[in-house]
């Protein structure tokens, strides 16, 4: 479904390469997430898969980019858009303003896309019940919580049914209220078959809603596997990601040799419950 | 999508552009040089020819202006009418004896270029008639040679400098004053609001046509108004971190402002 | 939002908005095409009362009009019924001022003029939502880039002026006053100015990526998602007010209407 084959990429008028020889391979209808330190690239790889890069922002893109079968680079930015969407952390600057209701906002780019009316009518009324905010239908975009906006930015991208939607850190400004809700909308678009690539700092969300996990350092992808392992891996330090508290006390305990160092280390609640009841729970 | 416009859009914007300068233009001379200057014109055909003349002509150049703009350029001129309307309300209600309508303008102007200027200073005053005074709108078309006199001020090199922005600003109040004279004369009488009624009746008690009158005024208010707001555009484009400003293509390619040439950097 | 909308049951509001628009342009069409001195306030009486009326918003329609175009009558009147230099009915005097009734007419003819432009254009706000104001003109070939600026800055405009609001609010709790002489009255925008500039630059491409996101620009033909009513009847009378007015104006500049 997603194929970055040697991508290099240096922003306009700089001389460093943000991403360098990155491999990268997702298959569909899987959550992938992937972790990486402040500032390591993550948004810079979020462009990529999503078009943005080079359409948008210009610089030097070298290698093979292809999702959802389209040549990235040859393709138009709408060809692009039409079949991979793209959220970003602020929900406020994702309310355009084009629209006066919330229901209109997320109709905007089908709007844009020149979908009949018909269809548009029913894609939002789906969209607005599978996300559960028909209370929200009338208001104005402006008027919402930051949480909220940021459903209705996902729910304006969703209903263009994108094959793919790269969401870059989408609960960075959010409450934890907040974050709940779009991690509970992040299921459900995955079970309707779109496939996720989500870049985030949380991980221990990323261990209860990824299937696979890769972690973006030095310019490429260095680890990829599934979260349970890739969590727990004690390169993740050295990479600037952090470890889960659970990782972390475990670590602790082993060190203080209160735990044992064979077994796998845990990574969520449940794991770490079940690692230091030595199995019994 | 960074070239949304087809080649025949590119010429169709710029025939919008240079038409609806062209009917300024002549709605202009034929204002000044052909009509009678004092009041009694105001019931007659120019109060009608002005107000054809210079919104026809205001929408022409909004329109083939605004469709040059990219989409990275379009989502700051919100941002700044926004801007213009408060600081501009905000100057009024704290009896200030200027506008200060035009920084956000301005502003957009020199980082983004005169297209951009143009479409600002345009929906302003379209955004000021929605919202407090329909009789802001026929004075768009001073809005707009505001913001293209700007983009080209910076274009040509002027905010490289500490002393040329002043200038620039002093200008350009002066030629907005020229543009607004007739509008305020044969659409309004000379009565726009504020105090700019009685000022104008003060230099007709002189003796001075109705024309000259508001003329006077607006020189009276404009220029030093112009020379403060680029004065602080300068000063607040100076304040900011290059990283903002470097992001700016116009910036880069004019190398609109100091230490923003486009080169590679770190 | 920040117009002056007021919704109301009224037939007014139920019309297409780019009838309204094309009502208000030929109300303004004729009152700037006719020279007579009383045809502003023909039309005043004749178009703009029973219209208050009928939209269920005279109150406010004239609360308006009254405060924008008002000041302008008045110094109209004064200032050319003392100074108008083709004086010759001399109604009074006060000391060596005359005031003359050509004057008089002229600025009468002039402010209520004013006021027409102003009484019109109010009533279309009034009944008129922007958005949808804007869906029936994007409909008729008005860009997409056009409706997008306008909705946009209308509906920012309040998160600024409630920041503006509490930076003065600040300021005035730390002492610093809002009257006094001109350059501490300047003082006081001046820290309001920076945030303000900032909120310009920060974020332009994330706005920019978003728009991008949802397809803006595309040259896709697009239809509405939002409906606003139309009718045939709506569609026969703005052709029959253009022709009325372009007649009028016609038959003004060829002197028949002098």
């Amino acid at each position: 479904m997603i194929e970055l084959a040697g991508v290099t990429y240096t922003y306009p008028d700089t001389e460093r390469a943000v991403l360098h020889g990155l491999d990268l391979s997702i298959t569909e209808g899987i959550v992938f997430g992937i972790v990486g330190a402040s500032g390591v690239g993550k948004s810079t790889l979020a462009k990529v898969i999503s078009g943005f890069i080079p359409h948008s922002e210009g610089g030097e893109l070298e290698g093979a980019v292809t999702v959802a079968g389209i040549d990235v680079v040859k393709a138009t930015l709408l060809d692009v858009v039409s079949k991979v969407g793209l959220v970003t952390q602020n929900p406020f600057n994702q309310i355009t303003g084009a629209r006066f209701s919330v229901e209109e906002e997320i109709a905007f780019g089908l709007e844009n896309l020149g979908i009949p009316r018909d269809e548009m009518i029913e894609r939002v009324g789906a969209v607005i019940a599978r996300f559960g905010i028909q209370e929200l239908r009338d208001r104005s975009p402006f008027a919402l919580s930051g949480g909220q906006q940021q459903l209705v930015a996902i729910a304006s991208i969703v209903v263009m049914e994108p094959a793919i939607l790269v969401m870059d850190e989408p609960t960075s400004q959010l409450d934890p209220s907040g974050t709940r809700l779009v991690f509970d909308i992040i299921d459900r678009v995955a079970e309707q078959g779109t496939t996720v690539v989500l870049l985030e700092h949380k991980l221990e969300l990323l261990r209860e809603h990824a299937q696979v996990v890769a972690v973006l350092a030095e310019g490429r992808i260095v680890l990829s596997g599934a979260p349970r392992e890739v969590l727990a891996d004690d390169r993740l330090d050295q990479w600037g990601v952090g470890s889960t508290r659970f990782t972390s006390a475990a670590r602790a305990a082993i060190s203080a040799e209160l735990a044992s160092a064979d077994s796998a280390i845990p990574v969520s609640l449940k794991e770490a419950v079940s690692y230091f009841s030595g199995g019994r729970r | 999508m960074s070239s949304t416009t087809a080649e025949p859009n590119k010429t169709r914007n710029l025939i919008f552009i240079i038409l609806g300068a062209l009917v300024v233009i002549a709605t202009y001379l034929y204002l000044i040089i052909g009509q009678p200057t004092d009041i009694a014109a105001g019931l007659g055909p120019s109060a009608l020819i002005a107000l054809a003349g210079y919104l026809i002509g205001a929408i022409l150049i909004g329109v083939g202006a605004i469709h040059r703009l990219p989409t990275n350029t379009l989502v700051l001129i919100p941002v700044a009418i926004a801007i213009n309307i408060v600081v501009g309300q905000l100057t009024a209600a704290l009896g200030l004896p200027f506008y200060f309508d035009s920084i956000g303008t301005i502003l957009v102007a020199v980082v983004a270029g005169p297209a951009a200027g143009a479409v600002t200073g345009a929906f302003t005053n379209v955004i000021w008639g929605l919202t407090l005074s329909p009789l802001a709108l026929p004075f768009a078309i001073t809005a707009i040679v505001i913001g293209v006199l700007a983009g080209y001020a910076a274009r040509i090199g002027v905010f490289r400098t500490y002393w040329l922005p002043p200038i620039a600003g002093l200008v350009t109040g002066v030629i907005a004053a020229l543009v607004s004279a007739p509008i305020a004369a044969f659409i309004f009488g000379g009565a726009t609001g504020g105090g700019t009624g009685a000022i104008v009746a003060a230099f007709q008690a002189f003796g001075n046509s109705l024309l000259a009158s508001t003329t006077l005024q607006g020189l009276l208010s404009d220029p030093v108004d112009k020379l403060i707001t680029f004065t602080v555009v300068m000063l607040i484009l100076l304040a900011l971190p290059t990283r903002f400003k470097q992001r700016f293509p116009f910036v880069r390619q004019y190398n609109v402002l100091p230490g923003t040439k486009a080169k590679k950097l770190d | 939002m920040t117009t002056l909308y007021l919704d109301r049951p009224s037939p007014i509001h139920r019309l297409n908005p780019v009838t309204k628009l094309v009502g208000l342009l030929a109300v303004v069409l004729v009152v700037f095409a006719l020279p007579q001195w009383w045809a502003s306030v023909a039309i005043l009486v004749l178009v703009m009362v029973p219209a208050a009326v009928v939209s269920g918003v005279g109150g406010r329609l004239l609360l308006v009009t009254l405060i924008l175009a008002g000041p302008l009558l008045l110094v109209l009147i004064i200032a050319q019924g003392f100074f108008y230099p083709g004086r010759e009915t001399i109604l009074f005097a006060l000391g060596a001022l005359q005031f003359s009734l050509e004057g008089l007419l002229l600025a009468v003819g002039v402010g209520t003029r004013t006021a027409v432009l102003v009484a019109a254009s109010v009533l279309l706000l009034l009944t008129t939502h922007p958005g949808a104001l804007m869906t029936a003109l994007t409909e008729r070939g008005m860009p997409a880039k056009v409706s997008y600026v306008v909705s946009s800055t209308l509906q920012i405009i309040p998160a600024f002026r409630t920041r503006a609001e509490s930076i003065l609010l600040a300021q005035r709790s730390r002492g610093l006053r809002t009257r006094g002489n001109i350059v501490r009255r300047v003082r006081v925008l001046l820290p309001l100015v920076t945030p303000l500039v900032l909120g310009v630059f920060v974020d332009v491409e994330e706005r920019s990526t978003a728009m991008e996101a949802r397809a803006f620009g595309s040259t896709r033909s697009r239809v509405s998602y939002a409906v606003i009513p139309d009718s045939r009847g709506q569609q026969f009378s703005r052709w029959a007010l253009i022709v009325l007015a372009l007649a009028v104006v016609v038959l003004s500049f060829t002197g028949v209407l002098r």
